[in-house]
């Protein structure tokens, strides 16, 4: 018990300063999020960048979409984490199981958000997505599947996994104990208990899997599917969108592994072999995307049509070249330096390189989930309109950065009041013992 | 496109109706074409299949009809045009109409409607279904197109933009009635129907000429202002 | 599928539940303000005509509780069958326009500056007008000075105002189309430029014709455009002779891309083809033309008393013209009385022996091949010697038409269209079925007379310089008057306007050259200005400024026909006008009640009635105070013979059809006599003796080069600028607008943007120019030396010549907010004066310009 009662105190009751001064200031931009969300909402979306296609010359899907693919695509490596830690029971891996689901579930939520934010009539979405719905739409893929099935899915799962936690916890806690309670709902971690959880999540695990798979390729549907807009109707689309999904949540598991170790000392629990393997998985993902993308270029250079070839260009040479070679670079660095962590002797095993690398591969990501969506429109048009452009708007970033702030914060403050990482199995033998 | 805007009081920038002009070729064998451009209310609509609520929907008689009650506005039909004929209204409707009709100089001619020419037939419901699918909308945050003028065609008149072309260039009626106008142009000369790579099946067709090049390059194209 | 009132009524109670819902889910006030009326809204469509274009066409009104929500075309209207232009169809939100002027304006400043105004009654604003009116009309009424534009009741304004005032009157003429008038009326008789008669011709030479934007012949738009389809679906081919092929959009069967101004030389170079090969036809021109007339050494008529002679081929002697019996000789040269004389036919042959295709292609910039294939094209088609039954009258088939119009205002414009008409001559086209006509009915207008017949005075001239050895034929040029005005002592004039009636024209900005009429009419003592907006003449120069009404008035009768059918309209209004706009009718009654000169003898009703040709029971008492729905009534019932008087017109239709316009009216040849009697001016002999008497009188060369019997090329005078000054600039029309009042209707203004200098991209290329870099355009006078400059942005484009750029017209207002920010107008760049304006007093539109990159913005 003594080393449970540690693990707790060790993350809850340490609170400095720079905590609060982190806080204070993703609040802010959270606020300035929802100003610039007010603002939108009584002056219309006139005061984003975005506007029609063709006629206006503009993008009528920016910088919001990009960031509901990007957030899904989060989303993914999340819950496939969790699911496959729980499935081919990896349990060096465990203690980044939560942190995988809960990334999920933030990640899901923003994109929620965002999806709301890009709507013109936000209630009625609401109300009429449900009432309405038609699963014939793939929007119908993205909303009802992903971020509502989905959510609530990852959200059970979430909390089937951590009953047993916050029973522990509620054991020990000084303060919110109800909270751990309600969380735990009379679970008492006895074996018989601990058995049954155990299997109720891995047959969750295995029903989020399919429902996974066909939630990140209806999102690619709803681009890949639109035969009006070159550079989108492509059968690549599904598997480039699941594969960059995979690679962008991978590394924003990587930072954050990387900060909860070192915020919460946990440099044993979350050692050298979770860095290893997610350093691994990264490299193996990137490879296949870049690969994927090779291949896409190359099928729009020599077969594409000529309004796909010229989408193409505008992405290699035209207006957009910075965002591809930038998110290009951003790839091939993440690569260079995670094979570098192998290869050259005083990196080998360093954490650095591999939140670096996290890092870059996700603003690779952004760049590329920007340049699926936006160029096609603007410069993808089939008539012969003239160019169009696209600059998102103050409010969009605005937006945009609350959203992400509000995502840090609650992953901030869950991971204040909830243990992040599981508390140990006990050992087969310890379960034993107390049988 | 002056006619269907007056007629279905659209906002300012958003052309249900658009009309391009283009050049191909050089001097001297330059030439300029022109090429109206309306909602194909195409029979196999991408827009259609991809609103998620049911608000772009195909009517019996093949209108393709946006329910601006029901519409959310996502622009997912936007998106999915490949003709860019959708318009979403990107701002309040008052402010979107040009001038300033508040003006209280010019509300007492006019009782307050904004703009002053705006129909009240646009408000109505119209088809079996009784959808609001008029020009009417105008609503900030909702996607609108050409509506094939459905509160004219109902009562029997040509859409607007066929009613007043000084031309006759374009004309409008039942495709499925071999006696109808369109039928009968469609019987006697060639004709193409605009990306009909893209499986859209569109029910406008271009009657003589060919669909623009290559190397069409718009001219005297709308300033738009939003 | 009509609603029936049930259903009716139940939509509308679904309505009021979606919208509380609308209102739940959106948020208030996110749909449009709508009336909100008592019960079921009350529909209904009444007459009216088009008042933003200029050939009025027939338009319903569609209103809602008496609120007018849509004008659509008059079926019934023959010019616009039901449809309507984007002009048209945009109309109805200038007529709401909030900035529209709304009481009569008095100035509280300066002159020259933007003006500055307070609000005053009509009966002040009247009063005030009257009163300087009078002043200066006591004194001397030609001082008085009328100036319009576009007149939309001629009887009523050009006619019964200006005589009622005795004042001088200028039109808008000598900027449109006036040096084509001129030339038509001395030429032929007629008053109207070209126009091919679409059904039945065959070949068409559209000459400067901006098809797809404007005008042509007289008309506005729709209904040439649409004649001209039917004809090309019929067969028809057209070529264009523009320096641009933008006008003609897809429906150019050949394109000469002509140099500005050498249309003459171009013309000449064809009719050459046509003489070279033979096409000619004889009978035409020996029976209907002077082409016979023997003319002397001195390029004077051979005459026996006042008869000028011609070469009888019968009795090989020269005979009196006329003389019955006789056979005269188109060509030759023969001794009469001892001396050698020449037909003219044989003069203007040896004349343009020279001027071949090849010589042309240098100065018009066209391959000397592809003006002969033209010409040789045009003079098969024209298959001289068929002839077709029309209306029962076996007549000349001559299927060949030329439109020409504004494209004339060049600086031998006069003598352009001259050439042209010769070219038809050859083919016996004018007059002929199928060929070209220059206005509705063969009518001859009392010019033709008087052009041959001028008295050249000595000085001191009146300000308009008419009858003056500058310009003796004379369109009565605003820019020529202003020239005068800014130095009267260089053309002996001593007499200049003090007050001006400013009715519908905007000179500030429509007419060249901007500075010169700007200090012009800084020097008026008085400016009253009827308009319906702050025109930007009247913003600088305006002392008093009357709103008129605009679609919402009384006004008219103008012509509703297609030309083939006769109809008249008279605008009726569909609502009460707005704000305390009037009529311009009622203005005029009103202005001439306090002026004293609306009543009795002489007084303006009574020159209405004269001008209406109203008499016993159905003229206007000229004791009483008429409305101006009065004046139109007694027209519509006493000239036209409408029962029901003006209700015909605010009740039934827009437009009155009389019914189609029989051949024996329409064409040149079925008239009786055959072309009303007069003979054609193929040689123009009282041009010579102008020449000599202007001479004699000692003008300058510049003024009496013009003046030749015979068309004569001449190099351009503004081809003598400064080498740098390489690129020819010319003006063209836009579709979306009308002349320099609408560019800042907001509906019209999105479909263009504002101004632009269109450039072949070579050209730009070979500058380093992009698309939408912005450039300076400078004019240079190559007499006076003057340049003038404005700043615009380039739009390269592969439908434009390499030495030429192009400029929209339309742009430059300022006084409407919606206007402000569309470029500057090309009049800036125009130069009125001797040598830029015709020898006609008209306007050119096309002068030598440099072009250097400017910065940005
Ligand atoms: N939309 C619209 N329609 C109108 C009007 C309007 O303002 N807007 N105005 C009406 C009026 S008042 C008129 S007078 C008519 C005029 O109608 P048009 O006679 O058709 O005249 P523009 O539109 O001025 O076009 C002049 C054409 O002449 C060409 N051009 C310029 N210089 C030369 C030259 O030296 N030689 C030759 N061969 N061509 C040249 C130009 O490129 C242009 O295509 O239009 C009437 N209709
Ligand atoms: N560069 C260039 N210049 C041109 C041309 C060109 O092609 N190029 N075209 C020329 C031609 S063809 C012409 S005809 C002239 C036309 O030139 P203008 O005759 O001057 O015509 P607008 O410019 O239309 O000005 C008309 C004025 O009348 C006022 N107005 C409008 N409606 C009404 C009304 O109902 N009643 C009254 N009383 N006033 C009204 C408006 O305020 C406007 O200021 O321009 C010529 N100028
Ligand atoms: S043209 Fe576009 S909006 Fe119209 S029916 Fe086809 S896909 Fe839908
Ligand atoms: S914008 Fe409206 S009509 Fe278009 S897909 Fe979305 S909900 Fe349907
Ligand atoms: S049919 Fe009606 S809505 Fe459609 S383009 Fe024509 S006028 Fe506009
Ligand atoms: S000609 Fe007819 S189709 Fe073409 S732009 Fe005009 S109204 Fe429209
Ligand atoms: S052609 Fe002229 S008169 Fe006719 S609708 Fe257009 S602007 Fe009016
Ligand atoms: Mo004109």
């Amino acid at each position: 018990m003594a080393t449970h009662n540690a693990t707790l105190s060790r993350q809850a009751r340490r609170s400095p300063s720079a905590w609060h001064l982190v806080v204070a200031v993703l609040v802010a931009l959270v606020v300035l999020g929802i100003y610039a969300y007010a603002h939108e909402l009584s002056e219309g979306m006139a005061v984003t960048g975005l506007r029609n296609i063709g006629p206006m010359g503009g993008a009528t899907w920016g910088l919001y979409i990009t960031f509901v693919v990007y957030f899904v695509g989060l989303s993914f490596a999340g819950i496939s984490t969790a699911a496959l830690i729980r499935l081919a029971r990896i349990d060096r891996l465990r203690p980044i199981s939560r942190m995988a689901e809960l990334l999920t579930v933030v990640a899901l939520v923003l994109a929620g958000l965002a999806i709301i934010a890009d709507l013109g009539q936000p209630l009625r979405g609401i109300v009429n997505l449900l009432r309405y719905a038609r699963p014939q739409s793939p929007f119908f893929g993205t909303f009802t599947l992903v971020i509502s099935g989905y959510l609530f899915a990852s959200l059970v799962y979430l909390y089937l996994d951590g009953r047993r936690d916050a029973w522990l916890t509620e054991q020990t806690a000084e303060r919110h104990r109800g909270f751990y309670r309600f969380w735990a709902a009379g679970y008492r971690d006895t074996p018989a208990e601990r058995e049954r959880h155990d299997r109720a999540t891995f047959w969750l695990a295995i029903a989020i899997v399919p429902l996974l798979i066909t939630a990140h390729s209806t999102l690619g549907f709803v681009f890949g599917l639109q035969v009006g807009r070159p550079g989108w109707f492509s059968a690549l689309q599904a598997p480039s969108f699941v594969i960059l999904a995979g690679v962008s949540g991978l590394g924003m598991l990587a930072m954050i592994v990387a900060a909860v170790r070192r915020r919460q000392h946990r440099e044993e629990e979350l050692g050298v072999e979770i860095f290893k393997w997610l350093s691994t998985a990264l490299v193996i993902l990137v490879l296949s995307y870049l690969y994927l993308v090779v291949v896409e270029l190359l099928t729009n250079l020599y077969t594409g049509s000529s309004r796909e070839r010229d989408v193409m260009s505008e992405l290699l040479f035209g207006d957009y070249a910075w965002i591809y070679w930038g998110a290009i670079g951003c790839f091939v660095g993440a690569l260079v330096l995670l094979i570098f962590r192998v290869a050259l002797p005083n990196l080998r095993g360093a954490v650095w390189p591999v939140v670096v690398a996290g890092a870059l591969v996700n603003l690779g990501a952004i760049g590329k989930r920007y340049l699926i969506v936006v160029p096609s429109q603007t410069k993808g048009t089939l008539l012969p309109y003239d160019e169009g452009s696209y600059t998102p708007a103050w409010t969009e970033f605005a937006l945009v950065i609350g959203l992400i702030s509000l995502g840090v914060l609650s992953y901030m403050l869950f991971t204040r009041y909830f243990p992040i990482v599981e508390h140990p199995q006990p050992e087969p033998a310890e379960r034993e013992e107390a049988q | 496109m002056e006619a269907c805007k007056v007629e279905n009081a659209t906002p300012e920038s958003s052309f249900f109706m658009y009309v391009f002009r283009f050049e191909q070729g050089e001097y001297p064998a330059s030439r300029i074409s022109f090429l109206p451009r309306p909602c194909m209310h195409c029979d196999n609509a991408p827009c259609v299949k991809v609103c998620p609520v049911g608000a772009r929907y195909k009517r019996e008689d093949g209108i393709v009809a946006t329910d601006w009650d029901r519409c959310i506005g996502c622009r997912y039909c936007e998106v999915a045009c490949p003709y860019g004929v959708n318009s979403f209204n990107w701002k309040d409707p008052e402010e979107a109409q040009y001038l300033d009709w508040k003006d209280p100089v010019i509300t007492t001619a006019t009782d307050g409607s904004i703009p002053p020419y705006r129909n009240p037939a646009l408000d109505e419901a119209y088809g079996p279904e009784q959808r609001k699918i008029a020009g009417g909308g105008h609503v900030q945050g909702v996607m609108e197109k050409c509506t094939f003028c459905v509160h004219r065609v109902e009562e029997g008149l040509d859409p607007a933009c066929a009613q007043t072309c000084p031309v006759r260039a374009l004309i409008f009626g039942d495709l499925d009635d071999p006696d109808s106008a369109p039928a009968k142009a469609l019987q006697q000369r060639e004709s193409f129907t605009l990306l009909a790579e893209a499986g859209t099946e569109p029910r406008v067709h271009y009657v003589g000429g060919s669909p623009p090049t290559e190397d069409a390059r718009q001219v005297d194209a709308p300033e738009v202002r939003v | 599928m009509k609603l029936s009132r049930r259903t009716f009524l139940k939509g509308t109670g679904a309505a009021g539940a979606a919208m509380a819902a609308t209102r739940f889910l959106s948020g208030p006030g996110e749909t449009l303000a709508l009336a909100q009326a008592q019960g079921a809204p009350v529909e209904d469509y009444v007459p009216a005509t088009c008042w933003i274009g200029k050939q009025e066409c027939g338009m319903v009104a569609h209103r809602v509780n008496g609120r007018v929500i849509k004008f659509e075309g008059d079926p019934t209207n023959p010019r616009n069958l039901g449809t309507l232009c984007p002009k048209g169809m945009a109309q109805i939100m200038p007529v709401y326009d909030p900035n529209r002027v709304k009481t009569p304006l008095v100035r509280t400043n300066a002159k020259g500056q933007p003006g500055q105004w307070r609000q005053a009654s009509w009966d002040e604003a009247i009063e005030i007008s009257a009163a300087a009116i009078k002043e200066a009309r006591d004194r001397e009424p030609s001082i008085v000075l009328w100036q319009k534009g576009r007149s939309k009741s001629k009887y009523v304004y050009d006619e019964a105002v200006t005589e009622t005032l005795g004042c001088t009157k200028l039109g808008h003429g000598a900027f449109c189309s006036d040096a084509g008038y001129r030339a038509m009326e001395y030429t032929v008789g007629l008053k109207g430029v070209l126009n091919p008669d679409f059904k039945h011709t065959r070949f068409v030479l559209a000459w400067g014709w901006n098809m797809t934007n404007s005008g042509g012949n007289q008309l506005c738009w729709i209904t040439w455009p649409r004649q001209m389809l039917e004809a090309r679906d019929a067969g028809m081919k057209i070529v264009f002779v523009d320096p641009r092929i933008r006008g003609a959009g897809p429906y150019a069967d050949g394109w000469l891309p002509i140099r500005p101004g050498t249309d003459l030389a171009l013309a000449q170079a064809m009719t050459s083809v046509l003489v070279e090969d033979g096409t000619i036809d004889q009978e035409y021109l020996v029976t209907y033309t002077n082409a016979p007339y023997l003319v002397g050494d001195d390029g004077f008529f051979v005459r026996e008393g006042d008869v000028p002679l011609v070469w009888d081929e019968r009795s090989e002697k020269a005979v009196p013209a006329g003389s019955s019996g006789a056979s005269p000789a188109l060509e030759g040269t023969y001794t009469v009385a001892g001396a050698k004389v020449r037909t003219a036919f044989e003069v203007f042959k040896e004349h343009i022996a020279a001027r071949t295709p090849e010589w042309a292609a240098d100065i018009c910039g066209i391959p000397a091949d592809d003006i002969r294939n033209t010409a040789r094209e045009m003079g098969a088609a024209a298959s001289i010697g068929s002839t077709i039954v029309v209306d029962g009258k076996s007549l000349p088939y001559r299927p060949v038409g030329v439109m020409a119009y504004h494209a004339m205002q060049q600086e031998m414009g006069f003598q352009a269209t001259r050439a042209l008409a010769q070219m038809l001559m050859m083919l016996g086209a004018l007059g002929a079925v199928g060929g070209t006509l220059s206005t509705t009915k063969w009518e001859i207008d009392s010019k033709y007379y008087e052009w041959d017949a001028v008295e050249i005075g000595d000085g001191p001239y009146g300000f308009t310089l008419s009858s003056s050895k500058y310009f003796p034929i004379n369109s009565g040029s605003t820019a020529v008057a202003a020239t005068v005005m800014n130095d009267p002592g260089a053309f002996d004039v001593e007499t200049l306007p003090e007050v001006m009636i400013l009715h519908m024209a905007n000179p500030v900005v429509s007419f060249p050259n901007t500075e010169t009429i700007k200090e012009a009419f800084s020097k008026l003592k008085f400016t009253v200005v009827l308009s319906p907006w702050l025109s930007e003449t009247a913003d600088l120069f305006a002392d008093v400024v009357l709103p008129a009404a605009t679609v919402e008035k009384y006004e008219g009768p103008n012509s509703g026909s297609d030309t083939y059918i006769d109809a008249v309209t008279i605008r009726t209004p569909p609502m009460d006008p707005l704000f305390e706009s009037r009529g311009e009718f009622d203005i005029y009654v009103d202005l001439f009640d306090r002026l004293g000169l609306l009543e009795g003898e002489g007084g303006f009703i009574h020159h209405i009635n004269e001008q209406f040709e109203l008499e016993g029971k159905h003229a206007m008492p000229t004791d009483r105070m008429p409305t101006a729905r009065q004046i139109l009534d007694a027209y519509a019932k006493g000239h036209e013979g409408i029962p029901e008087g003006i209700e015909y017109f605010e009740k039934k239709s827009s437009t009155y059809v009389k019914g189609p316009i029989p051949a024996e009216e329409r064409y040149g040849y079925a008239v009786s006599p055959p072309f009303a009697g007069v003979l054609h001016r193929f040689y123009g002999e009282s041009l010579l003796r102008y020449q000599h008497t202007m001479k004699d009188k000692g003008a300058d060369e510049i003024f009496w080069r013009d003046y030749t019997p015979l068309p004569t090329w001449r190099g351009l005078t503004m081809d003598d600028s400064p080498p740098e000054y390489d690129l020819y600039l010319i003006s063209h029309k836009l579709v979306e607008h009308k002349q320099g009042r609408t560019s800042f209707v907001p509906l019209l203004k999105e479909l263009t943007g504002g101004q632009q200098l269109d450039m072949n991209t070579k050209t730009a290329e070979a500058r380093g120019l992009q698309d939408k870099d912005w450039v300076w355009v400078e004019s240079q006078n190559s007499v006076t030396g003057d340049t003038r400059t404005v700043k615009t942005q380039v739009h390269l484009t592969e439908t434009l010549r390499p030495d030429t750029v192009s400029m929209r017209h339309g742009f430059g207002l300022w006084t409407h907010p919606e206007a402000q920010d569309q470029g500057p107008s090309p009049n800036t760049l125009f130069f009125t004066g001797p040598g830029y304006v015709a020898n006609t007093a008209d306007q050119s539109f096309q002068v030598k310009v440099r072009v250097d990159r400017a910065d940005e913005g």
